[in-house]
């Protein structure tokens, strides 16, 4: 049975910005992952009855949001860019200087650097801010494979941003 | 190693920072809203024929109506015919009335003249 129109409108005004920032930083398309998070919340007005509590739904969003979202990369078969490996046999990277800002302004680049199963750890670990059990849980993978992903991709997001830092210095200047 | 984890640590921290949630285009909720609504909307229960099914009829219907043609038209035709047949066959019988009547005539204009006929 369909959620009310007035709770639905409530359940979007609270988890809008979460489900379609999952969407886009998973997806990295703004069309794509705004069809994602409409599609999530019309999932939930067919079933969200069946939830109870807040707190479900928000797992329950983040759990579908991230779903469809991956479907949705697979779909188009968006591949990250060439050479990645490479970027991870250095052994020093001084990233020291590297800000928020410098990272916000090349997010999405950075973002699409990654391999898809890494991407989504990060996503799920530092917007969601979730522990790797609960990323594991929800991905239904290994706390192993998790832990595997973050670190290579953390690794690999580390060494673009200091490139990254350089070219914002010399922008901003 | 603690410098390389003070630095993946105050990394981490600038990275959580710079991927705070962004809100949707504006105007996502109340698209976000319709689509509910019209997905709740119960199919109207009328006869909705496929497009190729329509196709198809439109096609029968053409081709009924070129076959309605062509009978009607055949029709007239052999009332035509008919009709002008009928109109022969009249004139003939009138001319070979008007034919008995004058060979009659002419018998009988003979007779009293004492002209005897053929034996």
């Amino acid at each position: 049975m369909a959620i009310a129109d007035d709770e639905f409108r409530r359940l979007i005004a609270t988890h809008q910005r979460m489900v379609f920032s999952i969407a886009l930083r998973i997806t990295s398309d703004y069309a794509t992952a705004e069809e994602v998070a409409q599609d999530v919340f019309l999932e939930l007005h067919r079933t969200g009855e069946r939830l109870a509590g807040d707190d479900h739904v928000k797992y329950w969003l983040r759990r579908v949001a991230t779903h469809r979202a991956i479907d949705a990369i697979r779909r188009t078969a968006v591949r990250p860019e060439a050479g990645a490996e490479e970027w991870m046999e250095e052994q020093f990277v001084d990233d020291a200087g590297v800000t928020s800002a410098a990272i916000q302004a090349r997010l999405d680049e950075l973002l699409r650097t990654l391999p898809e199963p890494m991407r989504v750890v990060v996503v799920l670990r530092y917007q969601e801010e979730m522990l790797p059990d609960e990323i594991a849980r929800l991905l239904g993978q290994s706390l192993a494979s998790v832990k595997s992903h973050l670190h290579h991709g953390l690794k690999l997001l580390r060494r673009k941003a200091a490139v990254t830092m350089k070219e914002y210095i010399r922008e901003s200047a | 190693m603690n410098q390389p984890e003070e630095l993946l640590t105050k990394f981490e921290q600038e990275l959580t920072q710079a991927m705070r949630a962004v809100d949707p285009p504006a105007g996502f909720a109340e698209r976000t809203m319709a689509r509910a609504q019209a997905q709740e909307q119960p199919r109207a229960r009328v006869l909705h024929m496929p497009s190729r099914g329509r196709f198809w009829m439109n096609g029968g219907a053409i081709a009924a109506m070129v076959l309605a043609g062509a009978f009607f038209g055949e029709q007239t035709h052999v009332r035509h015919e008919r009709e002008r047949a009928e109109l022969a066959q009249r004139q003939f019988e009138t001319a070979i009335s008007i034919t008995d009547q004058t060979l009659e005539q002419v018998h009988l204009q003979l007779q009293q003249e004492g002209v005897r006929g053929p034996k």
